[in-house]
């Protein structure tokens, strides 16, 4: 595959994506600096929201009829590690997914009132900036070493503001997976620019240097794996999600697993840095992929379905169902990728969305036992409202964008693998579904417990019903009108699927 | 100014206007004023489809006042509304009916009325949307947007104990029947694209009329069928698939079950969509349509016969109705497919109306239960007495529009499967005994209860509700043209379809 790129100049009279990289970086060394300002929180949300902004004025600027990628900005720095950032079209959908979920995380925070604010905007602004670098950089060695940096940021937000007495131990076990998951992502990159250097004689991190240089089929099937592992154990991928239930009954309950869940940085990668560069490799094992991710999607499924902790139990829904992205992305068929990338917004979206109401829940109950929870429709009727909606998401009910996205998921999945794994997969999706109807019920429907709180409840305020209504208001516009994220990414995925022939014609 | 009339996209306009109602409602200021915002509404839907009705053609072939837009063009998924004979009368009816709906609910919901009326009216766009869907996604996307609407009705406003279990049984039922709707429509898009020789997603199709016109390999289409078959037999529902429908009717508020008995909007999925779509396979296996029908005819009039709840037996009884239509329309002719358009038009009108009588006489006795019914005649004769109209208009008595519809249906089940038609009059028979025993233990006899002895005859407004409900069934029942002329263009172009893919 053949990447090439137009400069900045040509699409916009200022370089956006240095902009995009550096605005929240000030930003959160300003949070620092301001520490005890009392106009801390509107400077935050101001940054936050112009980010916003920015990302939609290049979502306008760019133009989606190639797959060409835009926006280039080249630096020379030292050799291999130059500064190189360009987006496409997938890259857009993430960030502006990113922008998004900053700008809500940051009114929750707020509003929860996430002491001292100061850090909190900063460490949250921290991760902004290194999202959005890594969706803008070209260089697998930058990759890494931001997703390294971000991991950090996350780790500590997960447990600075954490309530559970265990979340030393959460703390640690995360490290230990993602640390792993960093070291087989360096080996794999160390691995490709070796190559490079073996044949060209130079070293390079560079996905367009990397892309056009030839690899022995064996060699490609290390560095799939070495990457594929690397990526996958953040996402999470069955098996290795280890840390996920840790995680979420003992981190903090609703803005690391936002940014960190919401946003799945590891189908990204995949797409941008491992498809293009071992097609070889991923045709030779995509099936034992989806044999994984089958079998995952079924066991999180049922283990789901026996969690009796709410957080825990959205951790295994999110868990099945980044089964069914995987299964996307490894039936190499065009409208599978499109798929992934759609199901990956709105799971990000649609488990975000999750997280954030079960905090505002907590909030107010002190507990998400499901045991201890029940009765809570009469009391924030809207906030139950927008946990259906996400739940309905995760399902795929029409009407909501997750259903476009598993529709075409499974369209692919019959023409690649037939009936019979893609009715596995469905009933697994239905089986999600009555896990998160069975945990809805119970929290906001079922009758109050003995001993609970839940007849003192306070009403939703108006912040966090913007918060909720912003994102009902994005899931089902998306919903019914899907064409404008299908177009962002119809070519740059096009490219993509050329490298994996039959995925677009051979259906017989 | 005809053509700028005719330019309104008025299909499209009689769902947006349910669906601006729906969230708009939310908006109304006190519970008074949410109240008048869903009746208007529902008023203007009544005006609206009424116009429609007006404007169709029935002499013509093929869908009227089509309307379409591009929806998703990567994928050729369309919005594309559009009515013929068959759907027409669906529309003012189901408008009618939700009327009767939310008048019957004025003083019944006292919690949540924004909610309550704002989920009524989006479960009426949703209906709607059903009727008018040309495209099999946005039929899709209708079919299951009624679930939200039902899940939240029942779990909120329920009126029995097990509401939440029932809500959730009668979602989850609903979703996995989605599953094999969803395949179908999918495997029929594919096979689009495999006839015509293009590549995916170019050659994938999920319009309706396209659909009908490519050809179909016998093994795809026996998938299909067996696919849509199961995925509208639990809608139906049909037996075994049935369970959901009597726990609903118990637990369900009365608006809820009344909707659900009343429109049988897999009964109209069988019509439109499962044996259209897949005629050679629906062909093959007409026995196995005639068996489910005989067994849900059977099973049902025996099992309402047992029943010692009004709301349960009601529940009951219609799935053994349902079956007499599934029948007829097993029978591939055109009284078959008469007969069941026009039945599955009557459960609108006379299993709902029945439904809201109960509901009616629930909300004074607070019980539907025979115990503790007996000698309602004496305080409510007007309830006891259209409550032996829609009795006898269920059993197809003459003189009621239930007569021509289950001539039809026997007259076709008898001359294609001899055996299954008398099985169905037997099923019939057993109908008529146990609506008259039923009825004169609950309304006639000696009143036990003081409750009964005291309780109010029906109000104005459910008097409203009643006769309309009633006149609409003399009025089809005396002069049964005025339904067949309208669906007859369109049934016989269905028995068209039929033929040239006969195996």
């Amino acid at each position: 595959m053949l990447f090439t790129e137009l400069n900045w100049t040509l699409n916009s009279p200022y370089p956006v994506l240095i902009t995009l990289q550096l605005l929240p970086l000030a930003g959160a060394l300003l949070m620092l600096a301001l520490k005890d300002s009392l106009r801390l929180k509107q400077v935050g949300l101001l940054v936050a929201g112009v980010e916003m902004l920015l990302v939609i004025d290049m979502y306008r600027r760019y133009n989606h009829t190639t797959a060409t990628m835009q926006f280039a900005e080249r630096l020379d720095l030292f050799g291999p590690f130059a500064y190189h950032a360009a987006v496409d079209g997938i890259s857009i959908v993430f960030m502006l997914l990113t922008a998004l979920m900053c700008l809500l995380v940051a009114i929750y925070g707020i509003i929860r009132g996430l002491e001292p604010t100061s850090r909190f905007l900063s460490v949250l602004l921290g991760v902004e900036a290194s999202l959005m670098a890594m969706f803008s950089t070209m260089n697998l060695m930058w990759f890494i070493v931001l997703s390294t940096a971000q991991l950090g940021l996350i780790g500590y937000m997960l447990w600075r503001w954490a309530l559970s007495p265990e979340k030393d131990f959460a703390l640690t076990r995360f490290y230990q997976f993602m640390g792993i998951g960093i070291l087989l992502l360096l080996a794999g990159t160390v691995a490709l620019g070796w190559n490079a250097a073996h044949i060209t004689g130079q070293w390079s991190f560079d996905v367009f240097v990397l892309s056009q240089v030839p690899m022995l089929v064996g060699f490609q099937s290390v560095v799939f794996f070495l990457l594929f592992y690397g990526f996958t154990i953040r996402t999470p991928f069955f098996p290795l999600h280890g840390w996920l239930p840790l995680i979420a009954e003992h981190g903090n309950i609703a803005v690391a697993p936002a940014l960190f869940i919401g946003i799945k940085i590891g189908v990204y990668a995949l797409l941008r840095f491992v498809f293009p560069l071992v097609p070889d490799a991923i045709i030779q094992w995509h099936n034992y992929v989806v044999g994984f991710a089958v079998v995952g999607i079924f066991y999180a499924a049922l283990l789901a379905m026996v969690q009796s902790d709410l957080r825990r139990l959205i951790a295994f829904a999110i868990l099945s169902h980044t089964g069914i992205i995987v299964m996307g992305l490894f039936s190499l068929h065009h409208l599978a990728f499109q798929g992934a990338v759609l199901l990956s917004v709105t799971f990000g979206l649609a488990a975000a969305t999750l997280s954030l109401m079960t905090g505002m829940i907590f909030r107010r109950t002190r507990t998400t036992r499901l045991d201890k929870l029940g009765g809570l429709f009469d009391h924030i009727p809207l906030i139950g409202i927008t946990f259906f909606i996400a739940g309905l998401s995760i399902i795929g009910m029409p009407g909501t964008p997750g259903f476009d996205a598993v529709h075409l998921v499974l369209e692919a999945s019959i023409v690649r693998f037939g009936g019979l794994v893609t009715i596995a997969a469905a009933l697994g999706n239905v089986l999600a579904a009555g896990f998160l109807l069975w945990a809805f019920q119970r929290a906001f429907l079922g009758s109050t417990p003995e001993g609970a709180t839940s007849a003192n409840i306070e009403p939703a305020r108006p912040s966090e019903l913007l918060i909720a209504g912003l994102i009902v208001a994005v899931l089902l516009s998306t919903g019914f009108h899907i064409t404008p994220l299908m177009d962002l990414i119809e070519m740059p995925l096009e490219s993509i699927s050329q490298l994996y022939p039959g995925g677009d014609a051979g259906h017989d | 100014m005809p053509d700028m009339i005719e330019s309104i996209p008025i299909l499209s306009l009689a769902i947006l206007a349910l669906l601006a109602g729906g969230l708009l409602i939310v908006l109304a200021p006190d519970h008074r004023t949410v109240r008048w915002v869903a009746l208007t509404v529902a008023v203007l839907e009544l005006v609206l489809t009424v116009i429609i009705l007006v404007r169709f053609d029935a002499q013509l072939q093929g869908f009227q006042m089509v309307e379409k837009a591009n929806w998703i063009p990567t994928l050729n998924i369309q919005y594309q509304v559009g009515v013929d004979g068959i759907s027409i009368l669906f529309l003012p009816l189901t408008a009618v009916l939700f009327l009767a709906v939310i008048i019957a609910s004025w003083n019944m919901v006292r919690v949540m009325p924004r909610l309550y009326f704002g989920l009524l009216l989006l479960l009426e766009a949703a209906v709607m949307g059903i009727y008018l869907a040309l495209d099999t996604m946005m039929f899709f996307l209708f079919w299951e947007m009624t679930l939200i609407s039902f899940y939240f009705l029942i779990s909120l406003w329920g009126i029995g104990p097990q509401r939440r279990f029932a809500a959730a049984k009668y979602t989850l039922y609903m979703l996995i029947g989605g599953v094999p709707l969803l395949f179908a429509f999918i495997l029929l898009a594919i096979n689009h694209a495999d006839q015509t020789g293009m590549a995916i997603p170019a050659g994938l199709s999920f319009d309706y009329a396209t659909l009908l016109a490519t050809e179909l390999p016998s093994g795809t289409g026996m998938v299909v069928f067996l696919l849509l078959l199961a995925g509208f037999a639990v809608k139906t529902p049909l037996f075994p698939l049935h369970t959901w429908l009597p726990v609903v009717s118990m637990e369900g508020p009365i608006a809820a079950a009344t909707l659900m008995v009343g429109l049988k909007l897999g009964a109209y999925g069988l019509i439109r969509y499962a044996i259209p779509l897949a005629p050679e396979a629906a062909q093959q296996l007409h026995w196995l349509l005639v068996a489910l029908a005989v067994a849900g005819i059977l099973y049902g009039a025996l099992a309402a016969m047992a029943q010692t709840n009004l709301r349960r037996m009601l529940a009951y009884s219609s799935i053994s109705h349902v079956g007499l239509v599934v029948l007829g329309i097993a029978s591939f002719n055109i009284q078959g497919i008469q007969g069941a358009v026009f039945q599955t038009l009557n459960f609108i009108i006379i299993s709902g109306g029945a439904f809201l009588l109960t509901g009616f006489l629930y909300q004074r006795t607070g019980s539907t239960d025979f115990i503790s019914l007996g000698g309602v005649a004496r305080s409510m004769p007007l309830l006891t007495a259209f409550y032996f109209l829609f009795g006898i208009a269920g059993m197809g008595i003459p003189g009621t529009s239930g007569f021509p519809a289950e001539f039809l249906l026997l007259f076709s089940a008898l001359k294609t499967h001899t055996g299954a038609g008398l099985a169905a009059l037997v099923g019939v028979v057993i109908g008529a005994v146990y609506f008259l025993r039923i009825y004169r233990r609950a309304f006639l006899g000696a009143a036990t209860s003081r409750v009964i002895v005291e309780a109010a005859d029906l109000r104005k407004h459910e008097l409203l509700i009643a006769a309309a409900l009633a006149l609409l069934i003399l009025i089809a029942g005396f002069y049964p043209a005025i339904v067949l002329d309208v669906t007859r263009v369109a049934s016989e172009d269905w028995i068209a379809n039929l033929a040239t893919a006969s195996p």
